[in-house]
């Protein structure tokens, strides 16, 4: 118990040397916490509204995927005759049935042809009002639609576009756009977490999405008293035979919920990822407070032991003030975690994800796992400093200075650290050389936690050097300043390595993602310059195929040399080798595709692939099942009949546009597949006259005009796109690091804080003999400049070191070019120093503000 | 006025002696009301120039604030304290960390240096901090007086208490302040070298004309001295020249004895 009550007391006593340990304990265990109770709300949320918006058996027509979406290659949903509800009526135990009709494949503008729907990625749905939404949502005003020109919006979608009773709205749809005037807004009864709704009334809604009455795409069923939904399955299944879907609620939830969860299991691992490694950055931050704490108190421990107390006693008594830290820091992280949690949904109502606090769901596990992870971390991470503390002998209770820094274990740790590193290194070389992904991968992922581990062993070795090497390009301006901020970093070089190195990890990670991202786009355009041969790509960014209407409106436009049109479907194929290969994806293009996209071939000429009843194949596919040229394939195409078709052309496997695809001319798709079920244009490709570049590209905008639903990009704006989108992921991956380089920054803090405790006598003798404030203030940030750059210096080359493996690795994959972000780079290691000066703000304050003759009385 | 670098040309005996500092009616207090305690009880004393002054007393008698208000470390409550002709009472933070690096020199009891730089980067760190450049010829005399001249890349863990002490006295003579403040420079050193650092502070009066106000309570070590000052209860009582170490502690015997009967 004494034990206890003196950890008790020193923690108390210290409770200022400790808040930032507790901080970083605290940001690490919110992260966890809150990362668990915003995707368990998300779970809650979708679950509230998939069971709220499920019927007790749906049936669906055959080919609709579970969350109906259009899988038909015409861009209409698959439907079912209206004779199935009349029989789905006559099955036993169905109290009712009503059948649906709706869509996923549209787009909704307003009266200025501006799209309505979400931007989070949400679903935008168009359907008939029926009754289980009259169950989940209440019309707030004006009424349910009724005719043609009558449609209903949900208030979140109408709230967030100022959409008012009247208002006309545009649904796109494969059959063509139908327009009409808000009857209604219908607010969800549940949290509806972003979807944009829009209803029409039954035979509306069938004309609009399918283009024709009496079909529907669901059935809803109800079940009668007493009656289970698996009994309701089985009887509505002996009434309609096998053809057609039929779900039970649960199903129905679970196959939505499926894509739901495999989503949010990303985000949660992902986000948890990140946690861990500011967990890592506080080990480092911990580790640097107790040592100091226990170099600080090294009289007072070598008096208890000189009383009487043993080593483990002593050493117990650390562990227990670490055990007090990490309670502390983690109870209060776990409420913080909520609050986190709290905050991010509130950030992604911002982003158009309404999510409801009254769904805010914290599982008994998590406070568990918060508390667990935040007192395990702390203790672990004291674990060293306390075992030294148990070493401290009796007589350093008598001897003034602290022992000298042990000369072995530094050799050891060096010889351990290049060991390490080499290992490392040699992982990443194999990871380089490598020619199987898989197995590159793997000794990526070694290569980088060896080097990681080698680099934070060795880190207090390089830290003389490294150090050393920035004083002389930077200190040495300033003077005797310089130089003794140069020797305070030097002191301790444990403590330089370790407050580096927590730095170190999060800025390796930056450097590293930033070089793997530049590259990516700089291999992307590479490629696209090298093998595109068209001026401008159109598709649907909402996954809708294209009309022929549109593609005419486009053919239409002047200044255009060509247009390759781009079909896609899936066929059965009989190979040489006697297999049958069941929905395998075909490619039907123009002939003109060949030349809009230079893929190279093994054999054979690619546009001898679109004359009729050809074909071509790529390498690994005609090595798989024994193809060559003119082997003969028979291809049964879905909606259509078998064609023979000879290959003519076998395509490099090696390309990343169209990695795997089998090219066939639209002519020949024609001959076999009726023109009523040829599927729609996923792409079309435009090519420009010569020099008329960018009066077609006008024209093709201004043809697309009544085709919102479509997006015209040329090169420059593809090439551009690509940027955007690789920017946003790094940059929000930037954000997650922020939170391990946030703790990191604490450690520089606390580091310099403790620093400045511990040197109060000498700053006290310098100040006496007539160093200003200034410059005392001075030479603590020149120590926290120079011990952060020591930690970007690290951090940086580790990272484009492990950037450039990655790249050597994936240039498997089409990663071919590797391009070193130089300014991101620069403005790293830039910003670092500025990282130092800040971090060293309070510390210098305070160190300014001590009192002379205090400080020089100071034992 | 006299300049920061300006040698004082009197020797050590003998001679016109001017004043280096001089403090007037000065009380330092701490606290207020019912808990006030007054450590300096309007004193007023003068440091003469190139004189080696020992300033004595019982613990608590006011010996080391006396210093360090006289050094500009510490401030006082009312009364003036001049360096040379500069009032030092009522100086800004900032004017006083110059006047210390500029004109004063220090000796503390211990921690004296700066365990990051050696000896020599030590004796030269007020110049250094001040952007001056040492003079070489005055550097090598002073390292030479005081014996250091093997050690000076030695860092201060590397050399014994007594050398510790002496690199504190070079860094304290090497930039030729006016005056130079000890707070009971010997304390922690054995007899033999505390006898080495106090002849070679006898020395730098003598030979190099140095102003040097010593806190003590070593009657060996105040025998030093050209001049001896008594403090009791904040107030000077007595004061006594060209002591001896006998001398001095029958004074302080004195004082002991009245301290107890009174």
């Amino acid at each position: 118990m004494t034990v206890l009550k003196t950890s008790m007391r020193n923690f108390f006593a210290h409770k200022g040397r400790m808040a930032l340990s507790a901080v970083a304990v605290l940001l690490s265990v919110a992260f966890v916490c809150g990362t668990l109770v915003f995707t368990d709300t998300m779970n809650t949320t979708f679950d509230k509204l998939f069971a709220a918006t499920t019927s007790d058996v749906t049936v669906s027509a055959q080919g609709a995927s579970d969350t109906g979406e259009t899988t038909s290659g015409n861009g209409k949903p698959p439907v079912m005759p209206a004779s199935v509800l009349g029989e789905v009526r006559k099955a036993a135990g169905v109290q009712s049935a009503e059948g649906t009709v709706f869509s996923t494949s549209v787009t909704v503008v307003d009266a200025d042809k501006d799209s309505l729907s979400p931007s989070s990625g949400a679903p935008t749905i168009v359907g008939n009002w029926n009754g289980n939404d009259a169950r989940t949502m209440k019309i707030t005003s004006g009424a349910a639609p009724e005719g043609p020109d009558q449609v209903m919006v949900d208030a979140d979608t109408a709230d967030k576009h100022h959409l008012k009773l009247g208002d006309e709205i545009g649904v796109i749809s494969a059959v063509g756009t139908h327009t009409a005037r808000i009857s209604g807004i219908a607010t969800f009864q549940v949290t509806n977490p972003g979807a944009a709704i829009f209803y029409l009334d039954t035979k509306t809604a069938q004309e609009a999405l399918v283009g024709q009455t009496g079909v529907y795409t669901n059935v809803n069923v109800t079940a009668a008293q007493g009656v289970t939904h698996e009994q309701l399955k089985k009887n509505v299944v002996a009434r309609i035979g096998g053809d057609y879907k039929v779900q039970t609620a649960k199903e129905t939830a679970d196959a939505n919920q499926q894509d739901v969860k495999s989503f949010l299991d990303v985000m949660k691992y992902a986000m948890l990822g990140f946690a861990g490694i500011a967990f890592l950055v506080g080990i480092f931050l911990i580790i640097n407070t107790f040592s100091m704490l226990v170099a600080q108190r090294t009289r007072e421990i070598g008096l208890m032991r000189a009383i009487g107390s043993s080593r483990r006693q002593v050493n117990r008594s650390v562990l227990a003030e670490a055990l007090l830290l990490g309670v502390f820091g983690s109870v209060l992280g776990v409420a913080a975690g909520v609050g986190l949690a709290i905050g991010l949904m509130k950030l992604m109502g911002l982003m158009d994800m309404h999510l409801s606090t009254d769904d805010l769901t914290v599982a008994w596990t998590t406070p568990v796992v918060g508390l667990l992870l935040g007192v395990v971390v702390t203790v672990l991470a004291a674990y060293l400093p306390a075992r030294r503390a148990g070493r401290v002998s009796p007589m350093a209770a008598l001897r003034d200075a602290s022992a000298p820094a042990d000369a072995r274990a530094s050799r050891l740790r060096g010889v351990v650290g290049v060991v390490l590193t080499g290992a490392g290194a040699c992982g990443l070389y194999l990871a380089a050389t490598a020619d199987d992904a898989k197995r590159g991968a793997l000794w990526l992922g070694l290569g980088v936690v060896l080097t990681l581990i080698g680099f934070v062993v060795v880190g207090p070795l390089l830290a003389g050097g490294v150090v050393r090497v920035l004083g002389a390009v930077l200190l040495r301006v300033f003077g005797p300043v310089g130089r003794m901020a140069e020797r305070n970093a030097l002191r301790n070089p444990r403590r330089t390595g370790a407050t580096g190195a927590a730095l170190m990890i999060g800025l390796a990670l930056v450097a590293c993602l930033s070089v793997v991202g530049s590259s990516m786009v700089a291999s992307a355009t590479d490629q696209l310059d090298k093998t595109v041969g068209t001026d401008f790509i159109v598709q649907s960014d909402s996954g809708q195929l294209i009309t022929p209407q549109a593609v005419q409106a486009m053919k239409a436009a002047p200044g255009l040399e060509r247009v390759t049109e781009y079909k896609w479907t899936k066929a059965d194929f009989s190979t040489p080798d006697g297999k049958t290969l069941k929905n395998t994806a075909i490619t039907a293009a123009d002939p003109t595709y060949a030349t809009d996209l230079r893929t190279e071939t093994v054999a054979g000429n690619l546009a001898d692939a679109y004359r009729p009843d050809s074909m071509s194949v790529h390498e690994q596919f005609a090595e798989d099942h024994d193809i060559h040229l003119g082997s003969t394939i028979s291809v049964a195409f879905r909606d259509g009949s078998t064609a023979k078709l000879t290959v003519r052309a076998i395509t490099s496997s090696d390309v990343v546009i169209d990695q795997g695809a089998m090219y066939t001319s639209i002519d020949t798709l024609a001959t076999y597949v009726p023109a009523d079920r040829m599927p729609l244009d996923q792409l079309v490709f435009a090519t420009a006259k010569d020099g008329q570049q960018d009066a077609a590209y006008t024209a093709l905008k201004a043809a697309l005009h009544d085709y919102p639903q479509y997006t015209v990009r040329d090169q420059t704006d593809y090439k551009q796109e690509l940027k955007d989108q690789i920017g946003q992921l790094l940059n929000m991956i930037y954000g997650l690091l922020a939170l391990a380089i946030i703790v990191a920054i604490l450690g520089v803090v606390n580091t310099l804080a403790l620093s400045v405790v511990e040197r109060t006598r000498e700053i006290g003798l310098m100040r006496a003999i007539g160093l200003s404030r200034r410059q005392l203030r001075r030479m603590i940030r020149m120590e926290s400049v120079v011990i952060a750059l020591f930690g970007a210096l690290l951090g940086l080359g580790l990272g484009m070191g492990w950037g450039a493996t990655a790249q050597k690795l994936l240039a498997l994959e089409g990663l071919t070019v590797l391009e070193i972000p130089w300014s991101t780079i620069v403005v790293v290691f830039v910003g670092s120093a500025f990282v130092g000066l800040f971090a060293a703000l309070v510390p210098a304050f305070r160190a300014g503000r001590m009192n002379v003759l205090n400080a020089i009385a100071t034992e | 006025m006299t300049s920061a670098v300006t040698i004082p040309r009197h020797g050590g005996t003998g001679g016109r002696t001017a004043v280096a500092a001089r403090a007037r009616q000065v009380v330092k207090a701490y606290g207020a009301g019912e808990t006030r305690v007054v450590a300096l009880d309007h004193v007023d004393v003068d440091i003469s120039r190139g004189r080696f002054t020992a300033i004595m007393g019982p613990s608590g008698s006011g010996k080391s604030t006396l210093m360090h208000c006289l050094a500009g470390l510490d401030t006082v409550t009312s009364g003036q304290i001049h360096i040379d002709e500069t009032e030092i009472t009522g100086l800004k933070d900032k004017k006083l960390t110059q006047l210390r690096r500029d004109r004063i020199g220090f000796i503390f009891q211990a921690f004296n240096l700066l365990p990051t730089l050696n000896a020599l980067e030590n004796i030269t760190l007020p110049m250094d901090i001040a952007g001056r450049k040492p003079d070489r010829e005055w550097l090598e005399r002073v390292v030479e007086t005081v014996g250091l001249a093997g050690r000076l890349k030695h860092r201060p863990a590397q050399l014994s208490g007594g050398q510790q002490q002496r690199v504190a006295v070079a860094r304290a003579l090497a930039a030729r302040p006016e005056i130079i403040f000890g707070d009971e420079p010997t304390g922690n050193l054995d007899s033999r070298a505390g006898a080495e650092v106090l002849g070679f502070l006898r020395r730098s009066v003598d030979d190099l004309g140095q102003t040097i106000v010593m806190v003590t309570h070593d009657p060996v070590a105040a025998s030093y001295a050209d001049r001896v000052l008594y403090l009791a209860d904040g107030r000077i009582v007595d004061e006594m020249h060209q002591p001896t170490a006998d001398q001095v502690l029958d004074r302080m015997k004195d004082f002991d004895a009245r301290g107890r009967t009174s």
